[in-house]
């Protein structure tokens, strides 16, 4: 049975190739673009499950709240004590980890001396939490003594070459030699972070790296700290006895509470890639609202495919009308005529799954390029996606074919042998719902991508308050005692403007703050809100080109500076000043140190257009106690490449034993981005795609009701209709369906997108012009895709579609 | 074999409600050969379609083999008229895109037949029609009167016991009409029922009696000798 309906299933195809070509490419695009934002689902959802032991693993995060209870920070790291406190309170805990993350590091080998960057320190216990492959060494000791390190195979080779790397000591910084004890395979791509360089924590305790005192630091929040518990623990009730730890264990003690303005959580390490965005994250991390978007796109798509299919058969129904007259005459049940049709578009899904696959495999080496996704082919290939991508064309094949099947198996017998049966009479106020549904999904994809778009080149060309472009930011620090020397030679060359460093390079999260007082009435009255601050030097506000707006920049004509403020306008409201000039002399204590305000910067964007302006202060205490590792160069204009030759040469005459590198601060801010370039991307292929295939549906579809309507086309002409009229005529009912869709769409889409954009701090507002251009594109579009059959029935000669008649 | 009691059908539209059969009854016997004649519109084709549960009356009795089948639900009367009756269409209504040998075959895929079954009947009926030689060629390829015979071939290939044939001949030559009408009579003499609606007198004169329909009645019956 099946084998005749496969049969009349593949004639029929041939038979009707346009419509049949249509329904085919249709599903294949459809179906492949599932197949792509499969590759990127799959991807996300793989995070950290190479991880043998990332179902039991959590990482301990730590809240810090506000005096009014609200959360001013949340870190994805804790202090150092924590650790083993946690460890000792819960004895259910099997093993607790803590890494600490260095960065980048300069690396020296015999004459090899290369910048190198993800380098942490990482309790002897490393690998038994995160499943690595050990290639030399030993995984249970290789972390145990201090000064030793373990390194990626990559690293390995760039520095020892066909050497044993084992034993060999390498340099860090110029000042610390290590000895390479393991050599491990590089975590793979879909790991939550990448160490390169794992040096072992014990060497924390020497006092010329941190002292075991600072290790007992409970304000240093930069310890990655991660818990082991038995498969399947239930860490609820760990987690409700954390507040009660925090008094604990806590400086202070119980009767002061500190579990008021600190809080501990835990997080699911598997939850960690997709659902984690807090502050001082160890890599950027996916986002499941973007799996779901995208989830959401792939099945709309589908959905226009497969209703792409509904519409053409039920509209050619009369084609097949008398084979299913004659079907049921000789004996066919309904469920029968079913099951044909439901074979039939199976079919033809798995005949566009085979060409979707052909497609998925050409069109990712591309979208990897344009949209810089690292997407593979090959996470398709596993036994569970191949039979979930195997079943898919069942799945497509039943939800484009049942309506059709049901409508068709519906027919009289007796009526469509007599040809009584008239075209798609029954089905037509169906087709308009799935026309309605199509143009709705198109639409809807229009403002997204528009709105996307806008909002991206909102953040590219907004105006932070700070300049960011013909700024050279070092990869190094500098000692603070060759910095004047330094920043002196660099100064000599006109090319270069201006020289800063700073504790924080622009682009960077504002992490670090402070208490703060202002005294009034001679009192200090400390500040509710956090205040945030950034160490500078006098060259920050001209290298960053950050506009005063009362007072003055620090000055080395004035020798207190290093105990004086600056802070933004948001600071000065926030504490209440009404305008900038009156916070301008004011007594303040900031930390530990009393100074004045000297000067109050126009609010600029520090942090990215993620976050908003927060209250923050600039200071510059005394130089070489406190980190400015991080240099700007304000070059002077044109001449970039002649600029980055002489700091280069300037760097070495004063850096000789480290690396020379840079990166410019704008292509720093781009990257902040990053998420956003992708998705504008995707959504706009994708919705091209859609409307593509939307357009594919109603062209056919259109052929299909002109055909129908070949004599009334002739009769009108006859009567004097212009081929205008006609055209207008042909198009009208199509167009009147891309409008109730715009009218059901636009304001669907206005609503996702505006959700979309509240997670910007600084967002464009949808203009209605959005809309409008997003109704009448695809008005247009619509009126296009008809007009090619339109016209072409509107300009034959009435007197044959009269004979034919 | 057949037996309607007062059978009823009407036609609505918004406005009119046309009298297709008015309260008419008849009687055919097994192995009988009856021809149905009447003016267009008279409710000859509606009748043919009732007698083929192919449509439901609305009212009356009409018994096959004795059961009542006005009542019965889709299911039933598609099982019963894939065991009992083959039809054969002015306008052949073969499948397009199945070849002559697959058109005869599908009324046995449809009860089941086992495809090593299927072959040998297939092939003896197409025999028996004269269009064995033409088995792998697709309708549109055939005459007329050749779509005709294999059109026969499928309505007899399950064996049923009643053949119903609506304006047989109406699309032929009178060659090729009267070579139908040779195979109708081969049929019948070898015991199979046949009612055929038809417009020409010609072809009445092969049957063995004539109703004739007006406005959805009898009005006359004629006995062939």
């Amino acid at each position: 049975m099946i084998k005749n309906y496969l049969r009349s299933a593949w004639r029929n195809l041939k038979r009707h190739k346009f419509i049949s070509g249509i329904n085919v490419l249709g599903l294949t695009v459809g179906i492949a673009c599932c197949l792509i934002i499969l590759t990127y689902i799959i991807k996300e959802l793989s995070y950290d499950t190479y991880n043998a032991n990332a179902k039991d693993i959590y990482r301990v995060t730590r809240i810090f709240k506000a005096n009014d209870g609200s959360v001013s920070l949340h870190l994805s790291a804790v202090a150092p004590p924590y650790a083993h406190l946690l460890k000792n309170e819960f004895p259910d805990i099997k093993k607790v980890t803590q890494i600490y993350p260095i960065g980048g590091v300069t690396l020296r080998y015999k004459e090899k001396l290369l910048n190198e960057k993800n380098a942490y320190m990482a309790d002897e216990n490393f690998f038994d939490f995160f499943t690595s492959n050990i290639l030399k060494g030993d995984a249970k000791t290789a972390l145990n003594e201090p000064y030793s390190v373990v390194i990626t195979e990559e690293l390995a080779r760039r520095y020892f070459g066909n050497e044993d790397p084992i034993n060999k000591q390498l340099l860090f910084d110029n000042q610390l030699n290590f000895k390479v004890t393991g050599v491990f395979k590089d975590l793979p791509a879909n790991s939550q972070f990448h160490p390169e360089i794992l040096m072992s924590f014990s060497t924390l305790n020497d006092e010329k790296v941190f002292g075991k005192k600072a290790l007992t630091n409970w304000g240093n929040n930069s310890f990655y700290t991660y818990l082991l518990f038995p498969p399947n623990y239930n860490v609820a009730h760990i987690a409700a006895q954390l507040p009660a730890f925090i008094d604990k264990v806590m400086p202070g003690g119980p009767n002061n509470h500190p579990s008021k303005y600190t809080e501990l959580t835990l997080q699911k390490f598997l939850d960690i890639h997709l659902k984690s965005h807090l502050d001082s994250e160890l890599e950027d991390n996916g986002d499941i609202k973007r799996v779901y978007i995208f989830s959401a796109i792939a099945l709309f798509i589908l959905l226009i495919a497969c209703i792409n299919y509904m519409n053409l058969s039920t509209a050619r129904s009369t084609l097949r009308a008398k084979e299913i007259g004659v079907r049921k005459v000789i004996g066919a049940q309904k469920k029968e005529i079913i099951t044909q049709f439901l074979s039939e578009s199976v079919l033809i899904a798995y005949a566009s799954l085979m060409l979707a696959v052909l497609a998925t495999w050409l069109a990712l080496p591309a979208i990897n390029h344009i949209a810089d996704l690292g997407l593979s082919f090959g996470s398709l290939l596993q036994p569970d996606i191949i039979l979930a991508i195997a079943l898919l064309p069942l799945a497509v094949g039943l939800l484009s074919g049942v309506y059709p099947a049901i409508f068709m198996s519906s027919f009289n017998p007796a009526k469509v042998l007599k040809g009584l049966f008239k075209a798609g009479s029954g089905s037509l106020s169906f087709r308009k719902v799935l026309v309605v549904t199509q143009f709705s999904i198109s639409i809807i994809l229009i403002v997204a991508t528009t709105v996307v778009l806008q909002q991206l080149k909102y953040i590219q060309n907004k105006s932070l308050g700070l300049s960011k472009d013909q700024v050279v930011a070092l990869g190094n620090g500098i000692p603070a005692e060759t910095f004047d020397a330094f920043r002196t030679d660099l100064l000599r060359d006109p090319s270069i403007r201006e020289v800063a460093r700073s504790s924080r390079f622009p682009s960077d999260r504002l992490l670090d703050d402070q208490s703060m007082s202002v005294m009034e009435n001679g009192k200090l009255q400390p500040v509710q809100a956090d205040v945030k601050y950034v160490n500078t030097d006098y060259g920050f506000v001209p290298t960053y080109g950050i506009k005063m707006a009362a007072g003055r920049n620090f000055s080395r004509d004035f020798g207190t500076d290093s105990n004086n403020y600056i802070i933004n306008v948001a600071a000065a409201k926030m504490i209440g000043w009404k305008t900038p000039n009156a916070a301008i002399g004011h007594d303040v204590k900031y930390g530990d140190i009393s100074g004045k305000i000297i000067g109050v910067t126009n609010d600029f964007h520090f942090e990215s257009l993620h976050q908003d302006i927060v209250p923050m202060i600039m200071r510059m205490p005394a130089f070489g106690k406190e980190n400015f590792s991080k240099v700007g160069i304000k070059l002077a204009g044109s001449h970039a490449s002649a600029a980055l030759k002489t700091i280069e040469q300037t760097w070495r005459k004063y850096q000789a034993n480290t690396p020379f590198s840079y990166y410019f601060l704008d292509e720093r801010f781009q990257k902040l981005y990053t998420a956003e370039q992708q998705q504008g991307t995707l959504f706009t292929i994708f919705s091209f795609i859609a409307i593509f295939i939307a357009c594919l549906g109603l062209f056919g579809l259109s052929a299909f009701t002109i055909s129908q309507r070949v004599k009334e086309i002739g009769v009108r002409k006859v009567l004097g209709a212009s081929v205008p009229q006609i055209v207008i005529e042909l198009s009208k009912d199509f167009l009147k369906l891309v409008i109730v869709a715009s009218v059901i769409a636009l304001p669907i889409a206005w609503y996702a997108m505006h959700k979309w954009l509240l997670d910007f701090a600084s967002r464009i507002s949808i203009s209605v012009w959005v809309l409008v251009m997003a109704g009448t594109a695809s008005l247009v579009i619509a009126f296009i895709t008809i007009s090619f059959q339109s016209i072409k029935a509107a300009l034959a000669n009435p007197v044959k579609s009269l004979r034919s008649e | 074999m057949i037996k309607i009691t007062d059978l009823q059908k009407y036609y609505r539209t918004e406005e009119v409600e046309t009298i297709a059969l008015n309260k008419l009854s008849i009687e055919v016997k097994e192995g009988e050969f009856v021809a149905i004649m009447g003016p267009s519109g008279c409710g000859k084709s509606t009748l043919l379609n009732i007698l083929g549960l192919l449509d439901d009356p609305d009212g009356g009795s009409y018994l096959f083999n004795s059961i009542e089948v006005a009542d019965f639900n889709e299911r039933k009367r598609a099982d019963l008229r894939k065991h009992n009756i083959g039809f054969v269409f002015q306008s052949f209504n073969l499948i397009d895109e199945l070849t002559v040998f697959e058109n005869v075959e599908l009324p046995l895929i449809y009860t089941g037949v086992p495809a090593s079954e299927r072959v040998g009947r297939v092939e003896k009926v197409l025999d028996k029609m004269q269009i064995m030689h033409r088995r792998n060629h697709y309708p549109q390829q055939l005459s007329g009167g050749q779509q005709q015979r294999v059109a026969v071939a499928r309505a007899v290939v399950n064996n049923p016991k009643l053949i119903l044939a609506d304006e047989p001949t109406g699309n032929l030559d009178s060659s090729n009409g009267n070579e139908v009408m040779e195979l109708l009579t081969d049929l019948n003499e070898q015991g199979t029922t046949i009612i055929m609606v038809t417009h020409s007198e010609h072809d009445a004169r092969y049957s063995h009696r004539i109703i004739r329909l007006l406005d959805g009645q009898t009005v006359m019956e004629n006995i062939m000798i």
